[in-house]
This record gives structure tokens, C-alpha cells and sequence, in this order.
């Protein structure tokens, strides 16, 4: 391979990889807010991404209804969604058996059965394409070339992330949430009511997946299966610490990086092996993730 | 001691008697799935979910070559019955499927599998049960080689040949000399990969070849790399969804040489110009089909008419006959031949052996149903077409892979 090809390789994975990891970045990002909060995994991310998605496809193909209308109006059902799940579900089975493991089965459930009410709607039968609000046109970015949308994807993804760490670090509500996180127990001594903040925190988590289906819906292909895609939303979360939110976008980028160039330099196959590799080294390495605190043992 | 000595020859030479006069129809009678009326055949395929598309209308092609055989008369007097059940195109429900049809109906042979990586999971138990399984349009070469007597398939075509028609076909159409040839990194890809190299080892043309998970999200490195060979042509053998985002990657990136796709990935060419981003994706694109001629065209008219007269509800839906539709012909077409040279009373080893000297032309697909003693996939020819988004243009000649099983 010659020094120009190994120039040109390297700015497209680099470019292309930051496009990609954002969105992983996205889903890391919903993951680890569920899991801050609650301590549990949120099996259905995945599906909660594919199932947004289709009622997005269903407004703006099927129904015909304009983008500055289709786009809110995803982002208020996945929101509604996600707490209403969180409000009547998890709550209950909290409720009845206060067993974490019990919730992660339900968020199990959760994905069998948006994935199971898409292939009832029979969109989901044949790979579809999302239709793309900005131009495919390409860009070139040094050697490397990319298109609007995928400027678009890169910029969109940033400005969601910043607004959620403003929320965070700048809100009442995102100061109620940080408390839960550290220590719910003493977040209710001081007022916060749990189960709002905890169903808040589901439908955000439901809304950033809205909007990650929007950004890389044009660029996959939408079936009922296309919810894997959050697989690397946790490889992103698992690389940056599990439970850090900074973690969790470098984790996406990284993610997104990594697979691009091991494609390029490596093998096309080694593409899929590539994050959980990534995974295996940071679990080897720092097991705590990349910007995870320091590895503490819960008495029993 | 003489006289029981005598009872014994006695009860023997009856018991002989009984063998010759009776016993050998009563054999006759054991052979499951048959009567003097009617010959049972358990059918299999994906009559729902995901993976519908290529089987449903197979499995009804197949079904109504049969019901107009029972209208002529049936086989011998006798008429056919079909038990059809669904598999998924899913390994699981595929083999609970084909017990269900050996062990509870009981049928005389089995005819299903659309998928091939399920079809092959049957296998061992369709070999240890030496029950005829004749597949669908499935290639399953996962179960074709080594040949075993029991399994015969690939009626739409094998996986070899599919990849080494490919390269016959940019070969000779194009004059290319490098080739960059995506496949999955799956069995799959190495079949038809290894029909590809024998292929363009006989035709001195330069492989470039990518290997991609069938779950690709991105397929921005593998694209990349391919272009950066330089290739004549791009040949992509793939399933439809990594099929289209290459294909709307190169668009992206104004990529203008010719792209073929296999006819693995061919499913809905409608849903297919859709996905890939409009007929400006497309300008020079060209698909490889089995048939013998354009979906619908004079030659195969036949079939579409039978299946408008069959099914005219589901011939009224739009995304129906699906486009494996015609594939299921030649599977019923060579269980029929096969029932009929076994003659007037068929067992499951006469119908192997009449199944194993098959060789007719169809009339359906691209080359004939050729089998043999060591050759368990029918078909090994192709058509291609050019298509634009809306119309397909038949390209000149049949282009057939030069791989044989080695054994």
C-alpha cells in the first residue's frame, strides 16, 4: 500500500468514522442515562431506535405529513413511549419483585414485542429506505469525502449531545438527575421524587433514540432487525465506563473510528470483530472504561 | 426330532409361500405417504415474516403445477396431496416443520426450503430418516455437497455457479480484466467464491475480492478499498439490503463503471431502485436471473398465466407473483418426472434413483435440470439484465459457471 493510499484511507476512516460514531455515540448516550439512573441495561435501546424509526417512515412516506412536523412529532412519541413504559411496566415489576434482574428481563420483553408489533404492520417485511431530508451530494474534506447528510448527521448529533450536558450540568431537572444517579436514597431525603425523575429519564432516553433513528436511518436500510445497530451503542458505553456520560460519546467515536480504519487497513471481515475487540482490550486494560471512576465492591 | 424337524421345514416353506403371495404388497402397503389413490408430499417454505419474499409464491408455483397434474389424472391414478408448512426461512422452525411431515403426516418425500442456510440444518435428519427431500429454490450446496441419495436442490441455481457465472458474464460482456467481487463472509460467500476463482483462473481475470458480514451497517471501507483497486466492474454478491447501501455508496460517490448484482440480492427490484436512491443510482446496472427469460416474457408467459388462473386474488395484490415465483416449477416438475418413472408402484429408492438420471429442460429457468450420480444442484445458468429502475433489457447469451464438484 503506498504512503498516498495510506493518507487517503486514513482521512476517510477518520471522517467517516466521526459520522458513525455520533450516532453510536447517541445511543451510548441513552444507554448509559437509563443505566446512571436505574442500574439497569436497557435491552430494547435497539429496538426503541428501530421502532422510532418506522413511526417516523409511517408519517413521512405513508401519511405524507412535512419533515418540520414528522420529525417533533417522532421524537414526542418515542418520548411518551419510553415513560409510559418505564411508568407502568417497570414500575410494576420494581414493584413486585424489586429485583434488577427482573427489570432487565423486561426491557428484554420490551424488544420482542416492538420488534414483534413492526413485523405485524408488514413495513418491516422488506429492507425500506428512509427518505433523506438533506442532499446525498458529496463533500470533500481533505481527501476524504463525505455527504451533506452525513455533515448534517455529525453536526446534529453534536448539538444534542451539547443540550443534553447543559441540561445536565445546568438544569434543576438535570441536577435531580445526576442526584439519582450518585445516591437515590438521599436524592429522596432531599425532595426528589424518584419515579419522575425515573420515568422522565426513560422518555429522554426514548427521545435521543428518536433521534438517532432520524440521523442514521438514511444511511442504513429500515428492517425490524435494524435495532442491532445499538450493539455498538454499548460497545461505545461499555469503552468509555458503563456509567459516564462524557465516556460515552468518546466511546461512540472511538467505536465509529476503530471500525472504519480496521476496514480499510485490516479486512472488510474484521469489521464486526473490531468493537468488541476494542471492548476486550479496555476491559483487560482499565476495566472501569476509559473514563469510569475507580472499581468499587458493593457489600452484600 | 424327525417330526418337529418336518413341522420346522413345513413352517418354513409356508412362511416362504406367505412371503411370496402376500407379504410383498403388504410392504408395498408400509411405504409411508402412499396410497392407491394418492401420494402425500410435505411441503415446507416461508409462508410469513421477514423472509417471505423467497418462498410464499415458490411454494404456490410448485403447488399449482401439482393441482394441474391432479387435473390431468395425477401420477399413475394417483393424485397428489400437499401438506404445506411454515419454516421462517429460520433453521429452528425449518426442521421442526420436516419432522413434523416425516413423523406426524407421514408424507412420501419431502419438497421445501427457500433459504438456504436453514434448508441445510435439516440435513442429518432428512438423510438418517432416508427420506427423499427435493428443495424448493433454496441452493442449501451446504446439503447438495458432499452428495448424499436423499437431498436434491438448487432448481433456481447453486451458489458456485453463481459467482462464477457472474465473472463469465463481466468477462465476456465487458472485456473486464479485474473484477472487484463483494461477498458475504459466510458459507455462502466461500461457495461462490470458489465458483468465481475457477471461473476467472479459466478466463485470466484479476479477482478483487471484499468479504462483508451480511449485517453490515457501514459500508464505506469495503467500498473504498474496492475503488481504490481500480476494478473494470464491481460484482456484488450480496443479499438485497448490503446490496443497495453499496450501491447508493457508489452513487454518493459518482462511481460510473458497471455494477452486477447477483441474483441473491434481486428479490424486489422495485423496493431495490427505491432503496439504492432513484434511477440515477442505477444507470448502469446490470442483475443475473435464472429464468429463461425476463420476468413475464413470452417464453416463461406460461407460468405467470398459471398462476393469474390459480391464485386471482393474490395475482390482484401489487407486490404478487413475487419474483421467485417461477422457481417452484422445476422442483415440482422433476418430483413429478421422478414419481412417474418409478412407475405404478413407486418406493422412496425408485424415486432417488429416477430423481438422480433427471435431465429435461424446464422451460422455466436458464440452463436444464441436469442431474447425476455425483451432481445434486440442478441448475448452473444465468441470464442477466440490464436494469435502469423502471425497464429490464435482456442482455445476449447464457452465461453458465464453469465449476464442477471435485469430490
Amino acid at each position: 500500500m503506498d504512503f498516498e493510499l495510506i493518507l487517503l484511507f486514513l482521512q476517510q476512516g477518520i471522517a467517516s468514522g466521526l459520522v458513525v460514531g455520533s450516532v453510536y455515540a447517541l445511543l451510548a448516550l441513552a444507554i448509559v442515562i437509563i443505566f446512571k439512573t436505574s442500574e439497569v441495561p436497557n435491552f430494547a435501546q435497539g429496538e426503541m431506535l428501530m421502532a422510532a424509526g418506522y413511526v417516523a417512515l409511517y408519517l413521512l412516506v405513508f401519511r405524507m405529513v412535512p419533515a418540520w412536523a414528522a420529525i417533533p412529532m417522532t421524537v414526542v412519541v418515542a418520548f411518551a413511549a419510553a415513560a409510559l413504559f418505564r411508568r407502568v411496566v417497570l414500575t410494576q415489576v420494581a414493584r413486585a419483585s424489586g429485583s434488577p434482574v427482573n427489570l432487565v428481563i423486561a426491557t428484554l420483553g420490551l424488544s420482542y414485542v416492538l420488534k414483534g408489533l413492526v413485523r405485524q404492520t408488514g413495513f418491516g417485511d422488506t429492507p425500506r429506505s428512509f427518505p433523506s431530508l438533506v442532499s446525498t451530494e458529496s463533500v470533500m474534506i481533505g481527501q476524504a469525502s463525505v455527504t451533506k447528510l452525513d455533515l448534517t448527521i455529525l453536526g446534529t448529533a453534536v448539538v444534542v449531545m451539547a443540550a443534553f450536558f447543559w441540561m445536565f450540568g445546568y438544569t434543576k431537572l438535570g441536577r435531580a438527575m445526576r442526584a439519582v444517579g450518585m445516591n437515590p436514597k438521599a436524592a429522596q431525603l432531599v425532595g426528589v421524587d424518584l419515579n419522575r425523575i425515573h420515568v422522565i429519564v426513560w422518555g429522554l432516553s426514548g427521545a435521543i433514540s428518536a433521534v438517532a433513528a432520524l440521523l442514521i436511518a438514511p444511511k442504513l436500510l429500515m428492517t425490524a432487525d435494524m435495532g442491532s445497530v445499538v450493539t455498538l451503542g454499548f460497545a461505545a458505553a461499555i469503552i468509555g465506563g458503563f456509567a459516564s456520560l462524557p465516556g460515552a460519546i468518546v466511546g461512540g467515536f472511538i467505536i465509529g473510528i476503530v471500525e472504519n480504519l480496521v476496514g480499510l487497513f485490516v479486512s472488510s471481515r474484521a469489521i464486526v470483530v473490531a468493537p468488541f475487540l476494542a471492548i476486550m482490550l479496555v476491559l483487560i486494560l482499565r476495566p472501569q472504561g476509559l473514563f469510569g471512576g475507580r472499581v468499587m465492591i458493593k457489600k452484600v | 426330532m424327525t417330526t418337529t424337524r418336518n413341522g420346522i421345514l413345513k413352517s418354513l416353506m409356508a412362511a416362504s409361500w406367505l412371503v411370496a403371495a402376500g407379504l410383498a404388497p403388504a410392504a408395498q402397503a408400509q411405504e409411508p405417504g402412499l396410497t392407491d389413490t394418492t401420494i402425500k408430499i410435505g411441503m415446507f417454505a416461508p409462508l410469513s415474516g421477514a423472509n417471505m419474499a423467497y418462498g410464499f409464491d415458490v411454494a404456490n408455483a410448485a403447488r399449482m403445477y401439482y393441482d394441474k397434474i391432479n387435473k390431468e389424472g395425477g401420477i399413475h391414478g394417483r393424485k397428489i396431496e400437499v401438506v404445506l408448512e411454515d419454516d421462517r426461512c429460520n433453521a429452528n422452525d425449518l426442521v421442526a416443520a420436516v419432522k413434523k411431515l416425516v413423523e406426524q403426516d407421514q408424507v412420501f418425500l419431502l419438497n421445501g426450503g427457500s433459504c438456504s442456510a436453514a434448508v441445510v440444518a435439516a440435513k442429518d435428519y432428512v438423510v438418517r430418516s432416508k427420506v427423499p427431500m427435493i428443495m424448493l429454490n433454496a441452493s442449501g450446496d451446504g446439503a447438495l455437497y458432499p452428495p448424499t441419495d436423499y437431498i436434491f436442490g438448487a432448481f433456481s441455481i447453486s451458489q458456485y455457479a453463481v459467482g462464477g457465472a457472474m465473472v463469465e458474464f463481466a468477462a465476456k460482456t465487458f472485456g473486464a480484466k479485474k473484477i472487484a467481487y463483494i461477498n458475504h463472509d459466510d458459507a455462502y460467500g466461500v461457495w461462490n467464491l470458489e465458483g468465481s476463482r475457477a471461473d476467472a483462473e479459466a478466463g485470466k481475470v484479476d479477482l478483487v475480492v471484499e468479504s462483508i458480514s451480511p449485517t453490515i451497517t457501514d459500508v464505506t471501507a469495503p467500498f473504498f478499498k474496492l475503488r481504490a483497486a481500480n476494478p473494470d466492474v464491481i460484482a456484488i454478491v450480496t443479499y438485497a439490503r448490503p446490496a443497495a447501501l453499496l450501491i447508493k455508496k457508489a452513487f454518493e460517490l459518482g462511481y460510473n463503471k458497471p455494477i452486477i448484482l447477483s441474483v441473491t440480492g434481486t428479490a424486489n427490484l422495485a423496493q431495490m431502485a427505491e432503496n439504492v436512491g432513484g434511477k440515477d443510482a442505477l444507470k448502469n446496472f446490470y442483475v443475473q436471473d435464472v429464468l429463461a427469460d425476463l420476468p413475464g416474457g413470452p417464453k416463461i408467459k406460461w407460468v405467470y398465466d398459471m398462476y393469474k388462473a390459480a391464485y386471482p386474488d393474490l395475482a390482484a395484490k401489487p407486490d404478487h407473483p413475487q419474483a421467485y415465483m417461477p422457481y417452484g416449477i422445476p422442483s415440482a416438475m422433476s418430483i413429478v418426472n421422478a414419481l412417474k418413472e418409478a412407475g405404478p408402484q413407486p418406493t422412496r429408492e425408485k424415486v432417488l434413483e429416477a430423481l438422480k438420471k433427471q435431465n429435461f429442460d424446464s422451460g422455466v429457468m436458464a440452463g436444464p435440470v441436469v442431474f447425476g450420480p455425483t451432481e445434486r444442484a440442478a441448475n448452473k445458468s444465468t441470464i442477466f439484465i440490464k436494469y435502469d429502475g423502471t425497464n429490464q433489457v435482456l442482455q445476449p447469451g447464457v452465461f453458465t459457471s464453469r465449476w464442477k464438484y471435485k469430490g
